[in-house]
């Protein structure tokens, strides 16, 4: 089945919007998401999110985004359940992966259960939250601040949908009696932040990892729903703070797309200096962390040290060093400070030479090399099914990257190589981040020189509204597919925005990578992943 | 046979990756140190570049006058709250009604440095500064009024 | 010679006979024990507050950062002083689940392990405080007892991370023990002797490391790597590995308790390169080159106990060279080094050392 099969099915309908949303009937689903996932020539088997929505009188439901890792061709489905108080969905996790952390996240926030799914767990909040948070008619002051402990269960329900209309639930558990549980995180060193996994041990050796999520959440996408759109910037700063101007860069550009603002050239050239600057940025500290997690604490201070010149130059011209503020709608904020470009210059020079140190004291080091190498398999199949970007696919030899694939701002005018391995191994997802350091100062150092005169930023009205329908927007952050999905109601306020996180399907990976490997190893396939934890709750 | 050259090769290969490693840490070693100094540093070699948002101010001229004029458009375009402002409607000589400024209230413990109020005011009356070392003790010390009269 | 320039036998027999004179020769003894028991222990704590003091400029040094510096001038010298009187003053909070007794016991295990092994270093001539002729075997089994107090501790706190860092650092340390024994062998295969002082006055004619040559350059190392090892200091520190298990074996502890495992592991450090020194670069031996008279009487003039600390403050530096190069092994890579590499080499060197001996091919 391909999308022009879709578009004909009866009841099929096209949305408004860029996002070019197919609404279909809701007993549709299944067999149409099948039809596609397995298509002979374009299968659509990269399932890239799958965002709830509260519709009011047209019913809860969920808009599927997939796409074809071999053409880049995309489908976007929407069905809607019009019962409020049992919504049910077919599962697809059996088809992507990806939708057994996906569908948990639209259950937790909405209430829609997914017939057939085998964890129907909430994944955020605590396990006995009441209500469904991001339904427009949710009360906020159904559950005031509680200091009582959480207990996590140890099952979990799998709903089936009875020939007779009932919900029957089967329980799984999550750990046996006999397995020996320790729990890595909320507060321990090498989680990256507040992230819990309870982890099952064998001796050394790890048999299931079940990340509990959530610790640092903090709703900004129901925030986003009562802010005005230049308002609702400042929110993704704070998704994934290593990633701080690409998230903010994919934000402007879907309300700009959506309302026809045409950014001036000057501001675009300044815009993809900063991401690739923030890339390399985010790939030291990928550095630094892996090897402080692997227990070399020297080469940790190395990644730092060129880190802190990178948000010198930041600071320079934007204001900010972790959070920059700096992309507005229609442009940026500030024009460049004069020696902007100088200084970039120097730094990519000086990073080029200084790598070699990086490589080295660990690259080459064969206690690095053993514990690395062939360690933390992720197949190319498991990579895409996951929807592990990033990075991360690209080590398992998944050509992934949105510059490439759905060029934005210059991307298609530069030169540059997308850097992919065919390992999937720790040590390849961490050579993969090492040679795009390299790949960005080339870019950088293409566009350093040549950025135009002009306006910086484009007049824009006073008041911003998007016209109706479901826009996206879409960039490669420093760890993969960063998608901005707004649905909007033509007010000044989103009536819904939705951030594709770029983590949580890597840690959602995890079980499958860490099972069979030592827990020495977990910690490193863990850094090696890269995910930050601010993104993945949200 | 093959297997001892292998074992031999695997074992040298390994020797000098790890005296690799430490002529690297030992190169750094004699280098020069780059700790930043601070607090003592804070009149030598500390720069806070211009552009760096540490608080925001009100610009007052040498009489002692902002240019607000109260239109209340930072506070709107604030996204936590964060500015308060106080009004009141006097009429003026010609018999007009305009609003005045009674108090500007930052809450420095709640601003997020996004730089919408700065934008929003039509006549530059506000600004943010790099004066950075703002910790106190109490919460409410953070809460700041900006204008002086 | 220049061996009697700082010998403190006479020294040390004059005080005898001077304390026999006043009162019965048990007194004597029990007050000397009592004496030279309160000297070990100070030594014990100065050098470690000098250890550490050491690592933490050294590790600063080689992550581009200058260390402690503000407390007590520049240097940040009253750092580690107050970091100790800090830790003497915390609460050592008993856990609810654990085993009571042995939970108590095992910090002092450990620490009493690494002052056992401690009183056997020959500081300088007649300034050894233990002397028994089998020496070197006694400082073997005595650093083992370390290894109990760790499992101890692991296993008495009822933590899963505590029991996972106590089994590793058992399973390493047991077998790190083989390639030490080994190396330790061949240096008494090439001394003919296991008594201490013995060993350090066979290299008034040349270090063990130049006598012995190739197989004693190469048990040199083998002893640094398993002493590494044995001192549970990175890259082996892999029974504490702060990223995995937060801290391991003494996850639990707090207060002096904690304390007590701290000291030990710098003070195991500085055991380590004493026991090599001594082994291996003759202890307070001063360096001599033939044929340079004037150079060696000039040596002649500096202290043994001088030349002993110097050549184990440069066996410290360089194992915390080490140790702030390389990441840590994982738990199967630690056993592998050991089974697979470090013993069969120490047997090869023992043998060949053997051999070199029976062939009158040492110097």
């Amino acid at each position: 089945m391909k999308r022009d099969d879709v578009i004909r099915m009866a009841g099929a309908e096209v949305c408004a919007g860029n996002a070019q949303v197919i609404s279909i009937p809701a007993g549709e689903l299944r067999r149409t998401a099948e039809g596609l996932r397995h298509d002979r020539d374009v299968p659509m088997d990269y399932l890239r999110d799958i965002v709830g929505m509260d519709w009011g009188e047209e019913g809860l439901g969920a808009v599927y985004f997939m796409e074809s890792s071999a053409t880049g061709g995309r489908v976007a489905l929407k069905v809607a359940v019009t019962d409020r108080e049992r919504p049910l969905l077919p599962t697809m996790s059996d088809l992507w992966k990806t939708a057994l952390v996906k569908e948990r996240e639209v259950f937790d926030f909405f209430g829609i259960r997914f017939t057939g799914h085998p964890d129907m767990r909430r994944l955020f909040l605590r396990e006995d939250w009441k209500g469904w948070p991001l339904r427009k008619d949710y009360d906020m002051d159904s559950n005031p601040l509680r200091l009582d402990n959480e207990t996590n269960a140890d099952t979990t329900t799998e709903y089936r949908l009875l020939p007779d209309g009932t919900l029957a639930g089967t329980a799984h558990p999550v750990f046996g009696e006999n397995d020996f549980v320790i729990n890595i995180g909320p507060q321990h060193p090498s989680t990256h932040g507040a992230l819990r996994m309870r982890v099952a041990l064998d001796g050394e050796t790890v048999t299931k990892v079940d990340p509990i999520l959530g610790y640092i959440h903090r709703g900004i996408e129901k925030m986003n729903e009562s802010l005005t759109y230049p308002q609702t910037l400042g929110m993704t700063d704070r998704l994934d703070y290593l990633s701080a101007h690409q998230s903010r860069h994919a934000l402007c550009m879907c309300i700009e797309r959506a309302a026809g603002i045409e950014v001036p050239e000057r501001a675009v050239y300044i815009r993809a200096v900063m991401d690739e600057l923030q890339r390399i940025d985010s790939h030291l500290i990928f550095y630094s962390c892996l090897v402080l997690d692997m227990g070399a604490m020297t080469p940790f201070f190395y990644g730092f040290r060129e880190r802190e010149m990178i948000l010198d130059i930041f600071e320079e011209t934007t204001g900010g060093r972790l959070i920059q503020h700096y992309n507005v709608i229609g442009g940026v904020q500030a024009d460049i400070r004069p020696d902007f470009c100088r200084k970039v210059r120097e730094f990519t020079a000086h990073m080029r030479r200084v790598i070699r140190d990086y490589h080295d004291i660990f690259t080459g080091n064969v206690i690095a090399d053993t514990r690395l190498k062939g360690v933390g398999l992720l197949s190319l199949e498991d990579a895409v099914s996951l929807g592990c970007t990033g990075a991360t696919g690209r080590a398992s030899g998944w050509a992934n990257d949105v510059r490439k694939r759905h060029p934005y701002s210059v991307y298609d005018r530069v030169d540059f190589k997308q850097v992919t391995r065919g390992e999937g191994d720790s040590f390849a997802r961490y050579l993969v981040r090492m040679d795009e350091i390299l790949e960005s100062c080339h870019i950088i150092d293409q566009l350093i020189d040549n950025i135009p005169g002009g306006d910086f930023r484009a007049k824009t009205k006073p008041v911003i509204k998007l016209p109706e329908g479901i826009h996206t927007a879409e960039v490669e952050t420093s760890r993969g597919e960063f998608a901005v999905i707004i649905e909007s109601r033509g007010d000044k306020v989103p009536y819904r925005m939705h951030f594709r996180s770029t983590g949580l399907p890597l840690v959602h990976a995890m079980d499958t990578v860490c099972r069979g490997w030592k827990i020495a190893d977990l910690i490193a396939i863990g850094a090696s992943l890269d995910f930050v934890i601010p993104d993945i709750d949200r | 046979m093959n297997g001892f050259c292998k074992y031999m090769e695997g074992y040298f290969a390994g020797v000098k990756s790890l005296l690799t490693g430490m002529r690297t840490s030992m190169k750094v070693f004699c280098e020069k140190k780059i700790t930043e100094q601070y607090p003592e540093n804070r009149h030598t070699t500390l720069h806070i570049p211009e552009r760096h948002r540490a608080m925001l101010v009100m610009p007052h001229d040498e009489e002692g006058n902002n240019r607000c004029v109260a239109c209340g458009l930072c506070q709107m375009a604030c996204p936590n709250g964060t500015i308060r402002l106080t009004t009141e409607t006097r009429e003026v000589e010609d018999g007009k009604k305009r609003k005045f400024l009674v108090k500007y209230e930052y809450n420095l413990g709640s601003c997020m440095f996004c730089q919408l109020c700065v934008n929003a005011c039509p006549h530059d009356a506000i600004r943010f500064t790099n004066d950075f070392e703002n910790a106190v003790f109490q919460k409410e010390k953070l809460v700041l009024t900006l204008n002086k009269k | 010679m220049f061996l009697d320039y700082y010998n403190f036998e006479p020294l040390l027999a004059g005080i005898h006979a001077a304390l026999c004179g006043v009162m019965p020769e048990w007194a004597a003894l029990t007050l000397e024990g009592l004496a030279v028991g309160v000297a070990i222990m100070l030594m014990y704590a100065v050098l470690a507050v000098v250890l550490i003091y050491m690592e933490r400029k050294v590790c600063a040094a080689f992550q581009c950062r200058i260390g402690p510096n503000r407390v007590g001038g520049k240097g940040g010298l009253l750092q580690v002083p107050a970091d100790v009187l800090k830790i003497l003053t915390k609460e050592i909070i008993s856990l609810n689940r654990a085993d009571r007794f042995l939970y108590n016991l095992a910090p002092f295990l450990v620490i009493l392990a690494s002052i056992l092994t401690f009183s056997c270093l020959p500081w300088n001539k007649g300034a050894e405080i233990l002397h028994m002729n089998i020496g070197i075997f006694f400082v073997l089994a005595a650093s083992s007892i370390g290894v109990l107090g760790i499992l101890l501790a692991g296993w008495s706190s009822n933590s899963k991370y505590t029991l996972i860092g106590a089994v590793r650092s058992g399973a390493m340390i047991i077998s790190y023990e083989v390639s030490i024994g080994i190396s330790v062998l061949t240096m008494v295969v090439l001394c003919g002797a296991m008594d201490i002082q013995t060993i350090v006055a066979g290299q008034a004619d040349g270090w063990n490391i130049f006598k012995g040559h190739i197989p004693a350059v190469a048990a040199f190392v083998v002893y640094l790597i398993a002493g590494n090892a044995e001192a549970n200091r990175g890259p082996f520190d892999l029974a504490e590995a702060e990223q995995e298990l937060t801290a391991g074996y003494h996850t639990e502890y707090s207060g002096m308790h904690f304390g007590f495992f701290y000291l030990a592991e710098y003070l195991n450090l500085f055991i380590t390169a004493g026991i090599a020194a001594t082994l291996f670069l003759g202890g307070w031996m001063p360096l001599h080159v033939a044929g340079l008279d004037g150079f060696n009487a000039v040596m002649d003039y500096i202290p043994g106990f001088v030349w002993f600390l110097g050549k184990t403050f440069v066996i410290v530096f360089l194992l915390m060279w080490i140790r702030w190069t390389y990441p840590r092994l994982r738990i199967d890579q630690v056993l592998t080094l050991e089974w697979k590499y470090l013993m069969p080499t120490s047997l090869v060197i023992l043998l060949l050392m053997t051999v070199c001996k029976v062939c009158g091919l040492t110097f």
